[in-house]
């Protein structure tokens, strides 16, 4: 046996884990580049209706409710704008995820097996939380999903986030599992190393979000656009 | 690995296997084509039927209209495309990863397709050459259906006596005819040729990752069942860019549209990352970038414009989606929505997606040239330039289709200027092709004739696309059959004649037989010499002011539409001569050997059929792809720029 086949061979291939490894980073990166672009077209939609505020209807109604529409997600309350403490504290449990995450990542590098088990299934607890806490975001909204379009934005920021949970959650289901049954150990760790990359791209995903919910709320353009009505200039 | 209780032979080393769940392949043993459309069709009746119980009366859109329709047909869209692919097995794969039931090799072996004959076509198989034949045939039927929409545009139009379509029918003709074309086209080269033929190119025995390769493809076939389902619903009434507010009062067919997209931008999303990452990580030892084939540069191109540039189209369908069945207001200007947000999302990847199609075209035509001159590439870093001049610039020129829509005036020149700038690295590219060919001794075979008629398409294509670049000569030209045509010669004329010359190139290989030159020849330039009376005709009725997309026009463009009518008939003479060209050699056309065209890239030196591990030791590269009767390579090209200074006296 060679010096490179002397590590652990990939069972369906019989390629040394570490090319598998090279592969699958590989794969991560580009899989990361194409959520970068789907994650900012959500930005970059937010960011130009925010700084349009076509026709005056940025904000959400609140209490001028005047057009009312089968809203799929109804309003709550007269409140217009988010709460926009709920976006960071989500952040904040997805950071804590990847922290342990990562902590369960190093452990296992090192050899303690129960260090990576702990890790990834309190990661897998954080990110349940995280995903119920989303949902409980969602569903308590003053605003409905007709009204407005800070309203859409924020809703879809949120689908996204949910979306990302949801994956997050069956990918640490895999991590935590096979780390209990031996398969990411020492000698083969790459999937928690990826799935540690993975989410702190999720947690850049996230401060985009809030960061945009946060300092870009109230629409600068004071003199928008009107469409709609049409007057002779004189 | 821990769980390892057995060892397997793989490539002459015992490797360690996990443990066998019962036979090789396991449940998938019992999925196939059968099962996804039990699957798709059942989850589908099942989904429509529940939501249409849940749905309560009297629901109504954004736009007034019932609501029942479109939450019907959503359900029963998403039932088809989970149903489907559940009932194929395209969920068993990550399941047991998640369960820690790794695959052994001869469940590798058993997913490939090892020993199934021709029911590995209707399986969830892995290996790319399956991938790759399954593609060809797809794309054919999606460019099929896609030219029989466009037979009965053009009968509608050339019948100027009498109204053949309602013009409702005739708008969603027009629609789905267009994606269905622009989806074909995407596929056409990056389909069939990448997944068969690159990854035996760079010297590797699969894709990085063939779960993903399987599942790319037939992601693609759920997307384009979507499509055609629309048609029964009221079809896609507003071309295929559905711009806002037309998408948002169109009928439910839209929600067809919106998830075919949906579900092909993932397909071609996963099918990027797997040929990138397959070109960055599996070339063979020796495959420096240098000695790196054209095509898998191409590929590579399109890959990463593919994967940067879909997600914005894909995340417009969705927001449009979400416009018409959540009521968010995204493109709606009545609630703080804009309709030039669409428009800019969806153009941020419809530009790009021009040089998706077209750059793995143009690399196929570099493979072709100097196998059949039998001389080395012209420039092979001017190529590369070329290649990625366009995709660096790409990216920057989205806004030239919304010259005249009055978003950002001022940023109109810039964009003209960027345009207009693409077209220098696209000429080093035809500078390569036509440095080939310079003082070379052709071998003429069906192939190469299609470079030439390539060549001639894409000239023109590209001089009027400079035209249409101009601001100035864009407010006159836009939205006329000037435009149709300009995009015709560059898509068709340059991206599907290059797959056809690429189709025949490489149809040896894929298929174990010589593609028939006589009647391929015959299909081909009936379909050339259709094509430009149908598109050359369409040029004279555009510039006489004939707006597309429209049913009725006055007498004046009567003889253009009859001509064009006359050629599109033409076109579909020679591409059914084409395609009986295609089906009768697969049949029973003469064996190919291994290397009938002599090539010397890695493809051509492996057996034919070629098998399943591609290569069983693999190949290390020396030398360049293209040192083609040069004994000493590198001394005898500058040995020939030495002689060629000589000659004009330097």
């Amino acid at each position: 046996m060679s010096a490179e086949t002397q590590q652990p061979l990939y069972p369906t291939t019989g390629e040394p884990i570490s090319t598998i490894a090279r592969r699958a980073k590989a794969g991560l990166w580009t899989l990361i580049v194409m959520d970068v672009s789907g994650t900012l077209a959500l930005i970059i939609s937010y960011t130009y209706l925010w700084s349009l505020n076509v026709n005056g209807g940025w904000a959400p109604p609140g209490a001028k409710l005047t057009y009312d529409q089968t809203n799929a997600v109804p309003a709550k309350s007269d409140a217009t704008f988010a709460a926009e403490w709920p976006f960071w504290a989500i952040l904040g449990i997805v950071i804590l995820a990847t922290i342990a995450m990562w902590f369960g990542y190093k452990e296992g590098k090192r050899g303690n097996q129960a260090g990576l088990i702990v890790g990834t299934g309190v990661a897998l607890l954080i990110t349940i939380a995280g995903l119920v806490a989303q949902w409980i975001q969602i569903s308590t909204f003053p605003f409905g999903s007709g009204n407005g379009a800070y309203a859409s934005a924020v809703l879809l920021l949120c689908a996204s986030n949910i979306f990302h949970f949801g994956m997050l959650t069956f990918l640490l289901i895999g991590v935590f599992n096979r780390a209990r049954k031996g398969l990411i150990n020492k000698a083969v760790h790459f999937q928690a190393q990826l799935m540690s990359y993975w989410m702190v791209w999720i947690c850049i995903a996230f401060l985009l979000g809030a960061l945009c919910t946060t300092f870009l709320v109230v629409s600068p353009n004071t003199d928008p656009a009107v469409f709609g009505s049409f007057t002779q200039l004189k | 690995m821990s769980s390892a209780t057995a060892t397997a032979t793989v490539f002459g080393s015992e490797v360690p296997q996990p443990k066998q769940h019962g036979k090789p392949g396991g449940i998938m043993r019992r999925l196939n084509f059968v099962t996804g459309m039990i699957g798709g069709l059942g989850l589908a009746i099942v989904a429509g039927v529940v939501t249409n119980m849940l749905t309560p009366s009297g629901a109504s859109t954004a736009t007034f209209a019932p609501a029942a329709p479109d939450y019907v047909y959503l359900a029963v869209l998403l039932g088809w495309v989970i149903g489907f692919m559940a009932g194929i097995g395209a969920f068993v794969g990550p399941i047991r990863w998640m369960l820690g039931r790794d695959l052994t090799h001869a469940d590798a072996e058993y997913m490939a397709g090892k020993d199934l004959g021709w029911k590995r076509y209707f399986k969830f198989t892995t290996d790319h050459k399956v991938v790759g034949v399954q593609y060809l045939v797809m794309t054919m039927v999606i460019l099929g259906f896609g030219g029989l929409l466009a037979m009965l545009i053009r009968t509608e139009l050339g019948v100027t006596w009498a109204e053949v379509f309602s013009p409702s029918f005739y708008n969603s003709l027009i629609g789905t005819h267009g994606i269905a074309m622009i989806i074909g086209m995407i596929i056409v080269v990056m389909g069939p040729i990448a997944n068969f033929i690159v990854p035996i190119m760079i010297g590797a025995r699969d894709m990085a990752f063939p779960r993903l390769n399987a599942l790319s493809f037939w992601l693609l076939f759920v997307a384009a069942i979507c499509l055609i389902s629309s048609l029964f619903v009221g079809g896609v009434q507003d071309g295929w860019s559905v711009y806002y507010p037309l998408a948002a009062q169109a009928p439910p067919g839209m929600l067809g549209y919106q998830m075919t997209i949906i579900v092909f931008a993932f397909s071609t999303g996963v099918a990027s990352v797997n040929l990138m990452v397959t070109i960055l990580t599996m070339r063979a030892k020796g495959m420096t970038w240098s000695r790196t084939p054209l095509l898998v540069f191409g590929v590579f191109a399109s890959a990463l414009m593919g994967l940067y540039a879909f997600p914005f189209y894909q995340y417009s369908q969705i927001l449009a989606l979400s416009d018409r069945i959540f009521n968010t207001s995204f493109f709606d200007p009545l609630e703080g929505g804009s309709v030039w947000l669409y428009e800019n999302l969806f153009w941020l990847l419809g530009h790009p997606e021009v040089y998706v199609i077209i750059i793995p075209s143009a690399a196929v035509l570099m493979e072709i040239i100097p196998v059949f001159y039998r001389k080395p590439l012209f420039s092979f870093n001017f190529a590369v330039a070329g290649i990625v001049g366009v995709v660096a610039l790409s990216g920057l020129v989205w806004a030239h289709h919304m010259y005249m829509t009055g978003w950002a005036p001022a940023v109109n020149y810039p964009f003209m200027l960027s345009t207009e700038m693409i077209s220098i690295p696209v000429g080093f590219l035809v500078l390569v092709v036509i440095g080939t060919m310079w003082r070379g001794v052709v071998w003429t075979r069906l192939p190469v004739m299609a470079v030439y008629a390539v060549i001639f398409n894409k000239m023109i294509g590209g001089v009027t696309g400079v035209y249409l670049s101009d601001v100035p000569v864009d407010q006159y030209m836009h939205g006329s059959m000037f435009v149709v045509a300009h995009f015709h010669y560059m898509l068709m004329g340059a991206g599907l004649f290059g797959a056809m010359a690429g189709v025949a190139f490489y149809f040896p290989k894929m298929t174990g037989r010589i593609l028939d030159e006589r009647i391929g020849s015959i299909g081909f330039w009936t379909a050339f010499v259709g094509f430009q009376i149908t598109f050359g005709s369409m040029f004279v009725a555009g510039l006489q002011g004939q707006p597309r997309r429209v049913l009725q026009f006055d007498d004046l463009f009567n003889l253009s539409n009859w001509i064009s009518t006359i050629g599109a008939y033409t076109i579909g003479l020679g591409m059914l001569i084409f395609l009986g060209a295609i089906i009768s050699s697969w049949m029973y056309g003469e064996v190919a050997s291994s290397n009938p065209w002599g090539s010397k890239s890695l493809e051509w030196q492996t057996p034919t059929p070629v098998p399943l591990e591609n290569f069983e030791v693999l190949p290390v590269v020396t030398e360049r792809p293209y040192n083609y009767g040069v004994p000493d390579p590198y001394q005898a090209e500058l040995d020939a720029v030495d002689g060629d200074l000589e000659k004009v006296g330097k």
